[in-house]
Protein backbone atom coordinates (compact mmCIF):
# COMPACT_ATOMS: atom_id res chain seq x y z
CA UNK A 1 0.00 0.00 0.00
CA UNK A 2 2.50 2.48 -1.14
CA UNK A 3 1.19 5.92 -1.09
CA UNK A 4 2.42 8.24 -4.10
CA UNK A 5 4.45 10.74 -1.83
CA UNK A 6 4.14 13.70 -4.21
CA UNK A 7 2.21 14.63 -7.41
CA UNK A 8 5.52 14.13 -9.80
CA UNK A 9 6.89 17.76 -11.38
CA UNK A 10 7.86 18.36 -14.55
CA UNK A 11 11.52 17.32 -15.57
CA UNK A 12 13.93 20.01 -15.68
CA UNK A 13 13.90 21.38 -19.19
CA UNK A 14 17.66 21.84 -20.41
CA UNK A 15 18.16 25.45 -20.88
CA UNK A 16 19.07 26.74 -23.98
CA UNK A 17 22.37 28.78 -24.30
CA UNK A 18 20.66 31.77 -26.39
CA UNK A 19 16.81 30.95 -25.18
CA UNK A 20 14.39 32.63 -27.94
CA UNK A 21 11.10 34.63 -26.24
CA UNK A 22 8.95 31.38 -25.70
CA UNK A 23 5.94 32.38 -23.78
CA UNK A 24 5.03 28.45 -22.94
CA UNK A 25 9.13 27.44 -22.18
CA UNK A 26 9.82 27.24 -18.58
CA UNK A 27 11.44 30.53 -16.81
CA UNK A 28 14.97 30.07 -16.26
CA UNK A 29 16.10 28.32 -12.74
CA UNK A 30 16.58 31.32 -9.98
CA UNK A 31 15.72 34.18 -12.99
CA UNK A 32 13.50 36.08 -11.18
CA UNK A 33 10.48 34.94 -13.40
CA UNK A 34 11.09 31.94 -11.60
CA UNK A 35 11.37 33.34 -8.02
CA UNK A 36 7.63 34.77 -8.56
CA UNK A 37 6.43 31.73 -9.67
CA UNK A 38 7.76 29.96 -6.57
CA UNK A 39 6.71 32.15 -4.10
CA UNK A 40 2.91 32.24 -5.82
CA UNK A 41 3.52 27.96 -5.59
CA UNK A 42 4.77 27.80 -1.57
CA UNK A 43 2.12 30.65 -0.59
CA UNK A 44 -0.53 29.02 -2.40
CA UNK A 45 0.15 25.61 -0.79
CA UNK A 46 -0.74 21.94 -1.92
CA UNK A 47 -3.10 21.31 -5.27
CA UNK A 48 -5.99 18.86 -5.30
CA UNK A 49 -4.11 16.09 -6.20
CA UNK A 50 -0.87 16.43 -3.48
CA UNK A 51 -2.92 17.25 -0.65
CA UNK A 52 -5.21 14.06 -1.59
CA UNK A 53 -2.22 11.63 -1.43
CA UNK A 54 -1.69 12.46 2.31
CA UNK A 55 -4.25 12.50 5.30
CA UNK A 56 -5.67 15.65 6.49
CA UNK A 57 -4.08 15.48 9.67
CA UNK A 58 -0.88 15.76 7.92
CA UNK A 59 -2.09 19.03 6.17
CA UNK A 60 -3.64 20.72 9.22
CA UNK A 61 -0.39 20.00 11.30
CA UNK A 62 1.00 21.93 8.55
CA UNK A 63 -1.43 24.33 8.27
CA UNK A 64 -1.67 25.43 12.18
CA UNK A 65 2.53 25.50 12.22
CA UNK A 66 2.34 27.77 9.03
CA UNK A 67 -0.68 30.05 10.62
CA UNK A 68 1.32 32.70 12.21
CA UNK A 69 4.54 31.59 10.64
CA UNK A 70 7.31 34.48 10.44
CA UNK A 71 11.18 33.60 9.30
CA UNK A 72 13.12 34.10 6.90
CA UNK A 73 14.63 30.97 4.77
CA UNK A 74 17.31 31.02 2.71
CA UNK A 75 18.25 28.01 0.43
CA UNK A 76 21.43 27.72 -1.07
CA UNK A 77 23.06 26.57 -4.29
CA UNK A 78 26.12 25.31 -3.80
CA UNK A 79 28.40 25.02 -6.91
CA UNK A 80 26.25 26.32 -9.55
CA UNK A 81 27.44 26.29 -12.88
CA UNK A 82 28.62 28.41 -15.40
CA UNK A 83 25.26 29.96 -16.92
CA UNK A 84 24.04 30.20 -13.03
CA UNK A 85 27.51 32.47 -12.15
CA UNK A 86 29.73 29.30 -11.13
CA UNK A 87 29.60 30.60 -7.29
CA UNK A 88 27.06 29.93 -4.87
CA UNK A 89 23.27 31.61 -5.64
CA UNK A 90 21.29 31.98 -2.67
CA UNK A 91 16.85 31.65 -2.71
CA UNK A 92 15.76 33.84 0.44
CA UNK A 93 11.91 33.19 1.01
CA UNK A 94 10.37 35.52 3.68
CA UNK A 95 7.29 34.61 5.40
CA UNK A 96 5.12 36.81 7.38
CA UNK A 97 2.39 36.05 9.19
CA UNK A 98 1.99 32.50 7.43
CA UNK A 99 1.85 33.88 3.75
CA UNK A 100 5.24 33.96 1.58
CA UNK A 101 5.78 38.02 0.77
CA UNK A 102 8.97 37.27 -0.76
CA UNK A 103 11.01 35.08 -2.81
CA UNK A 104 14.57 36.56 -3.94
CA UNK A 105 17.96 34.90 -5.52
CA UNK A 106 21.16 36.63 -5.00
CA UNK A 107 23.51 37.57 -7.45
CA UNK A 108 26.04 35.89 -8.90
CA UNK A 109 29.07 36.55 -6.49
CA UNK A 110 26.70 37.94 -3.53
CA UNK A 111 27.09 37.17 -0.20
CA UNK A 112 24.34 35.06 1.67
CA UNK A 113 21.55 36.84 3.10
CA UNK A 114 21.03 36.23 6.70
CA UNK A 115 17.94 34.37 7.54
CA UNK A 116 16.50 32.53 10.48
CA UNK A 117 17.25 29.08 8.99
CA UNK A 118 20.11 28.92 6.39
CA UNK A 119 20.23 25.69 4.69
CA UNK A 120 22.22 24.69 1.44
CA UNK A 121 22.32 21.88 -0.95
CA UNK A 122 25.27 21.05 -4.16
CA UNK A 123 23.63 21.87 -7.45
CA UNK A 124 23.47 18.41 -8.09
CA UNK A 125 20.89 17.73 -5.48
CA UNK A 126 19.17 21.27 -6.45
CA UNK A 127 18.87 18.66 -9.72
CA UNK A 128 17.66 16.07 -8.45
CA UNK A 129 14.82 18.00 -6.53
CA UNK A 130 14.05 19.41 -9.36
CA UNK A 131 13.32 16.13 -10.89
CA UNK A 132 11.34 14.93 -8.37
CA UNK A 133 13.19 13.46 -5.95
CA UNK A 134 11.73 13.46 -2.13
CA UNK A 135 12.94 16.26 -0.25
CA UNK A 136 12.20 14.78 2.73
CA UNK A 137 14.60 11.98 2.51
CA UNK A 138 17.34 15.07 0.91
CA UNK A 139 17.05 16.52 3.93
CA UNK A 140 17.16 13.48 6.08
CA UNK A 141 20.13 12.04 4.21
CA UNK A 142 21.68 15.65 4.81
CA UNK A 143 22.35 16.17 1.68
CA UNK A 144 20.82 19.32 2.43
CA UNK A 145 22.66 21.06 5.78
CA UNK A 146 21.13 23.33 7.89
CA UNK A 147 24.31 25.80 8.03
CA UNK A 148 22.54 28.28 10.56
CA UNK A 149 19.65 28.22 12.81
CA UNK A 150 18.42 26.47 16.34
CA UNK A 151 17.78 23.25 14.61
CA UNK A 152 15.25 22.31 17.11
CA UNK A 153 13.18 25.38 16.41
CA UNK A 154 13.49 24.45 12.55
CA UNK A 155 12.20 20.56 12.93
CA UNK A 156 9.28 21.82 15.02
CA UNK A 157 8.08 23.07 11.25
CA UNK A 158 10.05 20.38 9.46
CA UNK A 159 6.63 19.30 7.20
CA UNK A 160 5.91 22.57 6.65
CA UNK A 161 9.74 23.26 5.53
CA UNK A 162 9.63 19.83 3.33
CA UNK A 163 5.85 20.73 1.42
CA UNK A 164 7.15 24.31 0.90
CA UNK A 165 10.11 23.04 -1.09
CA UNK A 166 8.03 20.47 -2.47
CA UNK A 167 6.42 22.95 -4.17
CA UNK A 168 9.22 25.24 -5.22
CA UNK A 169 10.73 21.99 -6.98
CA UNK A 170 7.30 20.98 -8.88
CA UNK A 171 7.67 24.73 -10.46
CA UNK A 172 8.75 24.40 -14.06
CA UNK A 173 12.04 25.45 -14.71
CA UNK A 174 14.93 25.60 -17.45
CA UNK A 175 17.85 24.00 -15.68
CA UNK A 176 21.24 24.40 -17.05
CA UNK B 1 5.33 -19.78 30.04
CA UNK B 2 7.85 -16.44 31.63
CA UNK B 3 10.87 -16.35 30.78
CA UNK B 4 13.37 -15.21 33.48
CA UNK B 5 15.48 -12.47 32.91
CA UNK B 6 19.00 -14.22 33.47
CA UNK B 7 17.23 -16.77 30.38
CA UNK B 8 16.35 -13.74 28.31
CA UNK B 9 20.33 -12.54 28.44
CA UNK B 10 22.03 -15.63 28.04
CA UNK B 11 19.91 -17.38 25.22
CA UNK B 12 20.93 -18.14 21.60
CA UNK B 13 19.06 -17.62 18.95
CA UNK B 14 17.63 -20.97 18.80
CA UNK B 15 15.60 -20.10 22.57
CA UNK B 16 14.33 -16.59 21.93
CA UNK B 17 12.52 -16.23 19.06
CA UNK B 18 10.09 -18.51 21.39
CA UNK B 19 10.99 -15.61 23.74
CA UNK B 20 7.83 -13.57 24.49
CA UNK B 21 8.46 -9.89 23.66
CA UNK B 22 7.44 -8.98 27.35
CA UNK B 23 9.80 -11.06 29.22
CA UNK B 24 12.53 -9.30 26.91
CA UNK B 25 10.80 -5.55 28.03
CA UNK B 26 10.79 -6.72 31.85
CA UNK B 27 14.89 -7.58 31.03
CA UNK B 28 15.26 -4.22 29.83
CA UNK B 29 13.38 -1.74 32.43
CA UNK B 30 15.02 -4.15 35.17
CA UNK B 31 18.28 -2.75 35.26
CA UNK B 32 16.90 1.07 34.06
CA UNK B 33 16.93 1.96 38.08
CA UNK B 34 20.57 0.62 38.56
CA UNK B 35 21.98 1.17 35.16
CA UNK B 36 25.21 -0.70 34.34
CA UNK B 37 28.36 1.07 33.44
CA UNK B 38 29.53 1.01 30.30
CA UNK B 39 32.17 -1.49 30.50
CA UNK B 40 29.64 -3.55 31.71
CA UNK B 41 27.07 -3.39 29.03
CA UNK B 42 30.51 -3.69 26.37
CA UNK B 43 31.05 -7.39 28.29
CA UNK B 44 27.08 -8.12 27.72
CA UNK B 45 27.35 -7.37 24.00
CA UNK B 46 30.59 -9.62 23.76
CA UNK B 47 28.30 -12.66 25.20
CA UNK B 48 24.85 -11.72 22.88
CA UNK B 49 26.63 -10.76 19.80
CA UNK B 50 24.46 -12.91 17.40
CA UNK B 51 25.38 -13.72 13.57
CA UNK B 52 22.38 -12.50 11.11
CA UNK B 53 23.41 -14.95 9.03
CA UNK B 54 22.78 -17.85 11.20
CA UNK B 55 19.21 -17.08 10.66
CA UNK B 56 17.14 -19.14 8.07
CA UNK B 57 13.87 -17.43 6.36
CA UNK B 58 12.71 -20.09 4.98
CA UNK B 59 9.73 -21.00 7.15
CA UNK B 60 9.01 -17.15 6.79
CA UNK B 61 8.71 -16.94 2.89
CA UNK B 62 6.14 -19.87 2.92
CA UNK B 63 4.32 -17.46 6.03
CA UNK B 64 4.60 -14.40 4.11
CA UNK B 65 3.03 -16.16 0.74
CA UNK B 66 0.77 -18.73 2.25
CA UNK B 67 -0.41 -17.82 5.36
CA UNK B 68 -0.56 -14.41 6.60
CA UNK B 69 -3.46 -12.51 4.64
CA UNK B 70 -2.84 -9.50 2.36
CA UNK B 71 -3.80 -7.24 4.94
CA UNK B 72 -1.86 -8.88 7.84
CA UNK B 73 1.42 -8.31 4.74
CA UNK B 74 0.36 -4.38 3.90
CA UNK B 75 0.13 -3.59 7.85
CA UNK B 76 3.47 -5.58 8.71
CA UNK B 77 5.70 -3.93 5.59
CA UNK B 78 4.36 -0.39 6.42
CA UNK B 79 5.60 -1.04 10.38
CA UNK B 80 8.67 -2.59 9.30
CA UNK B 81 9.69 -0.04 6.88
CA UNK B 82 9.97 2.31 9.58
CA UNK B 83 12.32 -0.52 11.20
CA UNK B 84 14.33 -0.95 8.12
CA UNK B 85 15.18 2.80 7.53
CA UNK B 86 15.38 3.43 10.95
CA UNK B 87 18.27 1.05 11.46
CA UNK B 88 20.02 2.42 8.61
CA UNK B 89 19.92 5.91 9.98
CA UNK B 90 21.02 5.29 13.72
CA UNK B 91 23.54 3.02 12.27
CA UNK B 92 24.97 6.05 9.87
CA UNK B 93 24.26 8.83 12.70
CA UNK B 94 25.69 6.93 15.80
CA UNK B 95 29.35 7.42 15.11
CA UNK B 96 29.30 10.92 14.97
CA UNK B 97 28.02 10.95 18.90
CA UNK B 98 30.91 8.21 19.94
CA UNK B 99 33.72 11.18 18.46
CA UNK B 100 32.81 13.15 22.05
CA UNK B 101 32.42 11.40 25.28
CA UNK B 102 34.85 9.38 27.54
CA UNK B 103 36.81 6.02 26.59
CA UNK B 104 34.28 3.96 27.92
CA UNK B 105 31.37 5.23 26.27
CA UNK B 106 33.97 4.97 23.12
CA UNK B 107 34.20 1.70 23.49
CA UNK B 108 30.88 0.73 24.25
CA UNK B 109 29.17 2.90 21.24
CA UNK B 110 31.88 0.48 19.11
CA UNK B 111 29.58 -1.91 20.06
CA UNK B 112 26.32 -0.59 19.47
CA UNK B 113 27.66 1.01 15.67
CA UNK B 114 27.89 -2.91 15.01
CA UNK B 115 24.64 -3.80 16.54
CA UNK B 116 22.70 -0.84 14.48
CA UNK B 117 25.09 -2.17 10.91
CA UNK B 118 23.73 -6.21 12.17
CA UNK B 119 19.83 -4.79 12.27
CA UNK B 120 20.03 -3.11 9.13
CA UNK B 121 21.26 -6.56 7.35
CA UNK B 122 18.76 -8.06 9.12
CA UNK B 123 15.84 -5.95 7.65
CA UNK B 124 17.72 -5.88 4.44
CA UNK B 125 17.64 -9.87 4.34
CA UNK B 126 14.23 -10.05 5.54
CA UNK B 127 13.15 -7.56 2.29
CA UNK B 128 15.27 -9.33 0.01
CA UNK B 129 14.33 -13.53 1.06
CA UNK B 130 10.75 -12.69 2.48
CA UNK B 131 8.82 -9.77 1.17
CA UNK B 132 10.44 -10.12 -2.11
CA UNK B 133 11.63 -6.54 -2.46
CA UNK B 134 13.85 -5.88 -5.70
CA UNK B 135 17.68 -4.78 -5.71
CA UNK B 136 21.16 -5.79 -5.63
CA UNK B 137 22.91 -3.52 -2.82
CA UNK B 138 22.11 -2.44 0.26
CA UNK B 139 20.96 0.92 -0.91
CA UNK B 140 18.95 -0.73 -3.66
CA UNK B 141 16.72 -2.28 -0.80
CA UNK B 142 16.09 1.26 0.81
CA UNK B 143 15.24 2.35 -2.08
CA UNK B 144 12.59 -0.13 -2.40
CA UNK B 145 11.24 0.15 0.65
CA UNK B 146 11.08 4.17 1.50
CA UNK B 147 8.01 3.72 -0.28
CA UNK B 148 6.00 2.21 2.58
CA UNK B 149 7.57 4.70 4.91
CA UNK B 150 5.58 7.25 6.21
CA UNK B 151 6.39 11.04 5.24
CA UNK B 152 6.33 11.71 9.04
CA UNK B 153 9.52 9.16 9.36
CA UNK B 154 11.73 12.33 8.54
CA UNK B 155 10.77 13.95 11.62
CA UNK B 156 12.38 11.81 14.33
CA UNK B 157 15.11 11.06 11.93
CA UNK B 158 15.85 13.91 10.29
CA UNK B 159 16.28 15.74 13.36
CA UNK B 160 18.95 13.08 14.83
CA UNK B 161 20.99 13.69 11.16
CA UNK B 162 20.82 17.13 11.76
CA UNK B 163 22.16 16.97 15.51
CA UNK B 164 24.23 14.65 14.52
CA UNK B 165 25.70 17.48 12.05
CA UNK B 166 26.25 19.84 15.05
CA UNK B 167 27.93 17.22 16.96
CA UNK B 168 30.20 17.05 13.83
CA UNK B 169 31.52 20.55 14.25
CA UNK B 170 32.20 19.99 18.15
CA UNK B 171 31.55 16.47 19.21
CA UNK B 172 32.01 17.38 22.97
CA UNK B 173 29.54 20.35 22.98
CA UNK B 174 27.21 18.70 26.00
CA UNK B 175 24.47 20.91 24.91
CA UNK B 176 24.43 19.21 21.48
CA UNK B 177 24.88 15.44 22.76
CA UNK B 178 21.98 15.74 25.48
CA UNK B 179 20.10 16.30 22.49
CA UNK B 180 21.08 13.84 20.37
CA UNK B 181 21.06 12.08 23.43
CA UNK B 182 17.38 12.47 23.83
CA UNK B 183 16.23 11.85 20.06
CA UNK B 184 18.30 8.92 20.24
CA UNK B 185 18.47 6.98 23.01
CA UNK B 186 15.29 8.23 24.56
CA UNK B 187 12.46 8.90 21.89
CA UNK B 188 13.47 6.91 18.94
CA UNK B 189 15.12 3.59 20.57
CA UNK B 190 12.97 3.59 24.14
CA UNK B 191 9.76 4.57 22.56
CA UNK B 192 9.22 3.88 18.97
CA UNK B 193 11.60 1.21 18.89
CA UNK B 194 10.51 -0.72 21.55
CA UNK B 195 6.81 -0.30 20.85
CA UNK B 196 7.26 -1.37 16.94
CA UNK B 197 8.52 -4.83 18.17
CA UNK B 198 5.91 -5.22 20.59
CA UNK B 199 3.45 -4.92 18.25
CA UNK B 200 5.08 -6.67 15.42
CA UNK B 201 6.76 -9.68 17.42
CA UNK B 202 3.32 -10.13 19.36
CA UNK B 203 1.64 -10.55 16.29
CA UNK B 204 3.87 -13.26 15.21
CA UNK B 205 3.62 -15.02 18.29
CA UNK B 206 -0.31 -14.92 18.31
CA UNK B 207 -0.30 -15.82 14.65
CA UNK B 208 2.58 -18.54 14.88
CA UNK B 209 4.19 -16.93 11.82
CA UNK B 210 7.70 -15.54 11.06
CA UNK B 211 10.15 -17.49 13.14
CA UNK B 212 13.22 -16.50 11.37
CA UNK B 213 11.69 -12.78 11.85
CA UNK B 214 10.87 -13.79 15.53
CA UNK B 215 14.21 -15.09 16.39
CA UNK B 216 16.60 -11.94 14.96
CA UNK B 217 13.42 -9.20 16.01
CA UNK B 218 13.99 -10.55 19.75
CA UNK B 219 17.26 -10.78 19.90
CA UNK B 220 17.44 -7.24 18.57
CA UNK B 221 14.95 -5.93 21.30
CA UNK B 222 17.71 -7.64 23.54
CA UNK B 223 20.27 -5.61 21.68
CA UNK B 224 18.26 -2.15 22.19
CA UNK B 225 18.23 -3.02 26.41
CA UNK B 226 21.68 -2.49 26.26
CA UNK B 227 21.57 0.62 24.20
CA UNK B 228 17.97 2.12 26.25
CA UNK B 229 20.49 1.34 29.21
CA UNK B 230 23.72 2.91 28.01
CA UNK B 231 21.25 6.11 26.79
CA UNK B 232 19.62 6.70 29.98
CA UNK B 233 23.09 6.68 31.91
CA UNK B 234 24.24 8.94 29.86
CA UNK B 235 21.09 11.51 29.77
CA UNK B 236 21.23 10.84 33.84
CA UNK B 237 25.07 10.97 34.18
CA UNK B 238 24.73 14.59 32.08
CA UNK B 239 22.25 16.06 33.79
CA UNK B 240 23.40 15.09 37.24
CA UNK B 241 26.92 16.63 36.09
CA UNK B 242 25.28 19.88 35.07
CA UNK B 243 21.66 20.56 35.95
CA UNK B 244 20.94 23.19 33.25
CA UNK B 245 21.15 20.33 30.73
CA UNK B 246 17.63 19.16 31.81
CA UNK B 247 16.35 21.93 29.59
CA UNK B 248 17.66 20.44 26.60
CA UNK B 249 16.24 17.04 27.54
CA UNK B 250 12.78 19.21 27.22
CA UNK B 251 13.53 21.24 24.17
CA UNK B 252 14.14 18.10 22.28
CA UNK B 253 11.38 16.70 23.88
CA UNK B 254 8.86 19.30 23.35
CA UNK B 255 10.44 19.13 19.41
CA UNK B 256 9.83 15.61 19.19
CA UNK B 257 6.16 15.40 20.44
CA UNK B 258 4.98 18.78 18.11
CA UNK B 259 6.51 16.41 15.50
CA UNK B 260 4.89 13.57 16.74
CA UNK B 261 0.95 15.03 16.49
CA UNK B 262 1.34 14.49 12.25
CA UNK B 263 0.08 11.42 10.59
CA UNK B 264 0.77 11.25 6.88
CA UNK B 265 -0.53 7.66 6.36
CA UNK B 266 -3.13 4.89 7.44
CA UNK B 267 -1.65 1.94 9.14
CA UNK B 268 -3.96 -1.21 9.50
CA UNK B 269 -3.23 -2.03 12.27
CA UNK B 270 -5.95 -4.13 13.36
CA UNK B 271 -4.92 -6.72 10.87
CA UNK B 272 -1.87 -7.22 13.34
CA UNK B 273 -4.25 -7.29 16.26
CA UNK B 274 -3.75 -3.59 17.45
CA UNK B 275 -6.13 -0.62 17.82
CA UNK B 276 -4.37 2.71 17.33
CA UNK B 277 -5.33 4.03 21.14
CA UNK B 278 -3.71 0.75 21.66
CA UNK B 279 -0.37 2.26 20.55
CA UNK B 280 -1.24 4.95 21.93
CA UNK B 281 -1.04 4.24 25.36
CA UNK B 282 1.86 1.99 24.48
CA UNK B 283 4.23 4.76 23.80
CA UNK B 284 3.13 7.00 27.08
CA UNK B 285 3.97 4.13 29.33
CA UNK B 286 7.58 3.47 27.44
CA UNK B 287 8.10 7.24 27.59
CA UNK B 288 7.09 7.54 31.26
CA UNK B 289 8.73 4.20 32.18
CA UNK B 290 12.17 5.47 30.90
CA UNK B 291 12.13 9.52 32.61
CA UNK B 292 10.67 7.83 36.00
CA UNK B 293 13.10 5.31 36.16
CA UNK B 294 16.09 7.82 35.82
CA UNK B 295 14.60 10.59 37.53
CA UNK B 296 13.82 12.96 34.39
CA UNK B 297 11.20 15.25 36.05
CA UNK B 298 9.25 17.25 33.04
CA UNK B 299 7.43 20.08 33.47
CA UNK B 300 3.19 20.41 32.59
CA UNK B 301 3.33 21.10 29.07
CA UNK B 302 5.22 18.52 28.11
CA UNK B 303 3.09 16.11 30.44
CA UNK B 304 -0.27 17.26 28.11
CA UNK B 305 1.87 16.56 25.56
CA UNK B 306 2.72 12.86 26.84
CA UNK B 307 -1.12 12.73 26.92
CA UNK B 308 -1.92 13.30 23.83
CA UNK B 309 1.14 11.46 21.87
CA UNK B 310 -0.16 10.00 18.29
CA UNK B 311 0.94 6.18 16.87
CA UNK B 312 4.25 6.57 15.22
CA UNK B 313 5.41 3.43 13.99
CA UNK B 314 9.13 3.58 13.17
CA UNK B 315 12.26 2.54 15.06
CA UNK B 316 15.68 2.56 14.65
Amino acid sequence: MALDRTAPPSPPSAAPAHRAADPAAPPPFLGPAWAEAVRAAVDSGPPPEVRAAKLDKYWTWIERRRADYTATWVLGVRGAPAALGSTRRDITLEWSGGRCARVAVTAPDASTPPGTYVLSAEYAVWRRLLSGEDPGRVLMYRQMRLEHGDVLLFFRGVYFFVESLAALARVPAAVP
Amino acid sequence: MTTTPAAVAESGLDVLGTVDVDDVLDYLHRDLKRLPGYLDLYRRYLRQRWDVFALDFTPDSRDWAERMTADERDAFVAISSGFHHGERQVEVELPLFMLGGDDEAKIYLSSQIEDEARHTVFFDRFYREVVGLPGDSVQDLLDASYNYVSETFIGPFGLLAHLGDTLRRDPDDPVARVRFGTAYFLWIEGVLALSVMKITLGYCRSRGVLPGYSAGFTATCRDEARHVQFGMRFLRDSVRADPRLLLEVHETLRTLLAMNRATSRPVELGALGWSGEEVRRLMIRQLWMKVNDVGIDLPSDIRDSIQRIEPDLAGG
